[in-house]
C-alpha cells in the first residue's frame, strides 16, 4: 500500500491517464491516437529505432571508408561490412511524414505537420504566434 | 486486605486515644450518631486523658476494642441486656471514671482476665462517637481500588444510606439471641481482635447484623486462604473460566426427519418440497470462522513484513496505483496543469531552458578527460603507420566534440581498438 502511494508521487501511474474522449479546458475535444496512423508510419517508426541503433557502428565504418589515411584493402572490407549491416538501419530510409495523417510530402519540418493539417490548426487558433499573413 | 484495613482502624483508634490525632467534634457521622452526640464529651475527656504507656501493641489493640466495646456499652443507659457480661467491663468503666490515669498494669490484667468469648459476644449497638469518627477518617483515608477486573467477592460494606435505622429500638434479648447463634458458629478460627474490629466496623453499618456476619465470613474465608493466594484473585477467575466447559448449542439436527415423511405447510394445506440438508449446512457455516477465534501465535506476525518492503512496489501496488489514478480523475483542470503533467512525463522541456538537461553528471567530470586522449592511443595502437595517423585524427575529433560524454569518447577508441585489432592481418598484407 504504501509502495502504491510512492508510485503515484513519483508519477508512474499515469499508465492511463489519456482516455476517452478528453476534454480538455479548452472545450475541444481532442482526438485520441492510441495507434499509428498507417502502417506506412509504423514502418517508419522502425527504420527510426533501427537507425538509432546502428547510428554509432555506421558512423566508425564510415570514417574508416571515407578515409585516405588506410589501405585500400581495409576500406573494401569496410565496404563489405557496412553493406551487410540490416537495410533499415541507415538513415536514408527515414522519411519525415505528417506526424497527424502521415502524409510524406508537404510537410513542415519546424511543426512536423502536413500544409493541409497545418493551415486546418492555425485557422482554429491552435497554433501559437502564426497569424494570416497580409502584406 | 481487609484485615490490614481493620489493624490500620484499630491503629488509629490507638492514636486517637493517645491524643495523637486530633479529631474534631464537628466530624460526626451522618445520622446514626444522635445517641453517640450526647456522650460525645465524656467520651473525649476520656479518651484524651488515658495515657498509654509501654504495652505491647497487641495489648493496646485489644485495651482499645474491649475498651471501646465497653465505653458503648456504657453509654447506652437503656441497654439491659448484657448487664451480666457488662458487669466487668462496667467495672472498668467504673474505673475510668473515676480516675484519668489508671496504671497500665491494672488495664492489662484487666485484658488478661476478660475471657476472649465476650468480645465476640458482645454485641456493639453503636459505637462510641470516637470509634466512629476514626473509622469514617480511615474510610476517608483509604484508598479506593479503581480496577477494571472483578473480584468475586461480595460487597463488604453495604452502602450507607442516609435514611435511619428502621429498627433502631430492637429487642434486645432477640438480637443477643442472634449474636449468640452467629458467632457461635464462627468463633473457633478467628482472631479475636479482627472480629472485634469487624464487629465494631458493622456497627456503624444500617444492616449489623448482616455487615457483622459478612465481614465474619471474609474473615473466615481470609484466614483460609494464606496471603499469596489472595493476589491471585485474577487468575483464579480464569482458572474458574477455563475449567468451565463451553456449552455448544445444540442445533445441528434439529429439523432431522425422515426424508419420507411429508412435511405440511404453516396452514397443513400444501406440502413443503425438500430442502435437502441445506439447513444444517447453514448451522454448521455458522460456526466460528479460523479468523474470530484465538490466535495460537505460533507464527511471528511481523516477521514477514520486512523482507517485503525491501522489493519495491508489487504488480498489485503498481495495479492499485492505476485504479487510484482512474477513480481520482487527475485530467488538468487548465493549460498550466496539462504543461506541468507533459513536463513531469519528459514530453516538455524544463523551463528555464537548460542546454546540459540530460547531462548533469558531465559536470563533474574534468577537462583533461575531454581533451587529452592520447593516453588511450598508447595501448595495443601501433606508433608509427596509417593506423596512428588515423586514430590521431579521431582523437583530435572527438576532444572538439562537445556533445559526446567521456564515456562515448572512450567506448569509440575501444571499438576501433577491437577493429584494427581484428583486421591486422589485412594491414601487414597492406604493407607488404
Amino acid at each position: 500500500m504504501a509502495a502504491a502511494w510512492k508510485l503515484l508521487g513519483t508519477g508512474m501511474g499515469f499508465l492511463q491517464s489519456s482516455l476517452p474522449a478528453y476534454r480538455s479546458s479548452l472545450g475541444v475535444v481532442e482526438q485520441v491516437r492510441s495507434y499509428y496512423v498507417d502502417w506506412r508510419m509504423v514502418r517508419d517508426v522502425k527504420r527510426r529505432q533501427m537507425a538509432f541503433e546502428y547510428a554509432d557502428t555506421r558512423l566508425r565504418i564510415n570514417a574508416i571508408r571515407k578515409n585516405t589515411i588506410l589501405p585500400k584493402e581495409l576500406q573494401e572490407i569496410a565496404d563489405k561490412e557496412i553493406a551487410a549491416l540490416p537495410r533499415d538501419s541507415c538513415p536514408v530510409r527515414i522519411r519525415n511524414r505528417c506526424v497527424m495523417t502521415s502524409r510524406p510530402r508537404g510537410v513542415k519540418r519546424r511543426w512536423r505537420l502536413s500544409r493541409i493539417v497545418f493551415r486546418h490548426l492555425a485557422d482554429h487558433n491552435q497554433m501559437s504566434g502564426i497569424q494570416r499573413s497580409m502584406w | 486486605m481487609r484485615v490490614a484495613i481493620m489493624y490500620k482502624r484499630l491503629l488509629n483508634i490507638y492514636q486517637v486515644r493517645n491524643g495523637l490525632i486530633h479529631t474534631q467534634n464537628t466530624r460526626l457521622p451522618s445520622t446514626k450518631c444522635k445517641e453517640k452526640e450526647r456522650v460525645a464529651p465524656v467520651i473525649w475527656t476520656m479518651g484524651g486523658a488515658r495515657p498509654l504507656g509501654t504495652s505491647s501493641i497487641f495489648f493496646s489493640e485489644n485495651k482499645e476494642s474491649s475498651t471501646s466495646l465497653s465505653e458503648d456499652n456504657e453509654k447506652r443507659p437503656e441497654e439491659n441486656e448484657a448487664n451480666a457480661e457488662v458487669n466487668n467491663d462496667g467495672q472498668k468503666n467504673t474505673k475510668i471514671n473515676e480516675g484519668n490515669n489508671i496504671s497500665n498494669a491494672m488495664l492489662t490484667s484487666q485484658l488478661e482476665t476478660e475471657p476472649v468469648v465476650k468480645l465476640e459476644d458482645s454485641k456493639k449497638f453503636d459505637k462510641t462517637k470516637t470509634g466512629k469518627e476514626s473509622l469514617l477518617e480511615l474510610l476517608g483515608a483509604m484508598k479506593v481500588e479503581v480496577t477494571t477486573i472483578r473480584k468475586i467477592r461480595p460487597p463488604k460494606f453495604p452502602r450507607v444510606s442516609e435514611r435511619p435505622d428502621p429498627k433502631p429500638m430492637e429487642s434486645v434479648q432477640s438480637m443477643f439471641q442472634h449474636a449468640t447463634a452467629e458467632v457461635s458458629q464462627q468463633h473457633e478460627t478467628l482472631i479475636p481482635t479482627l472480629v472485634a474490629a469487624a464487629s465494631a466496623a458493622a456497627s456503624t453499618l444500617p444492616n449489623r447484623r448482616q455487615a457483622e456476619s459478612e465481614l465474619l465470613q471474609q474473615l473466615r474465608k481470609h484466614e483460609a486462604i494464606p496471603d499469596t493466594q489472595r493476589r491471585a484473585d485474577g487468575q483464579n477467575i480464569g482458572d474458574i473460566i477455563s475449567d468451565m466447559k463451553v456449552g455448544k448449542k445444540q442445533n445441528g439436527r434439529s429439523n432431522a426427519r425422515p426424508s419420507s415423511q411429508i412435511r405440511f405447510d404453516e396452514d397443513g394445506q400444501g406440502y413443503t418440497q425438500d430442502r435437502g440438508i441445506t439447513g444444517e449446512l447453514d448451522a454448521v457455516r455458522t460456526r466460528k470462522s479460523p479468523f474470530t477465534s484465538k490466535r495460537l501465535n505460533i507464527f511471528n506476525a511481523g516477521a514477514e513484513q520486512d523482507s517485503l518492503s525491501d522489493l519495491g512496489p508489487t504488480l498489485w501496488d503498481i495495479d492499485l496505483a492505476n485504479q487510484i489514478v482512474q477513480a481520482t480523475n487527475q485530467t488538468p483542470r487548465n493549460g498550466f496543469e496539462e504543461m506541468i503533467q507533459w513536463t513531469k512525463e519528459g514530453k516538455l522541456w524544463q523551463y528555464p531552458i537548460n542546454n546540459e538537461a540530460g547531462l548533469e553528471d558531465e559536470a563533474s567530470v574534468p577537462f583533461h578527460e575531454h581533451v587529452f586522449l592520447e593516453k588511450h592511443l598508447d595501448e595495443s595502437f601501433p606508433r608509427q603507420g596509417p593506423v596512428r595517423h588515423f586514430m590521431e585524427l579521431v582523437i583530435t575529433g572527438l576532444a572538439k566534440n562537445h556533445h559526446l560524454t567521456v564515456q562515448q569518447k572512450q567506448e569509440h577508441i575501444a571499438w576501433f581498438r577491437d577493429y584494427f585489432q581484428q583486421k591486422d592481418n589485412v594491414l601487414k598484407e597492406a604493407e607488404a
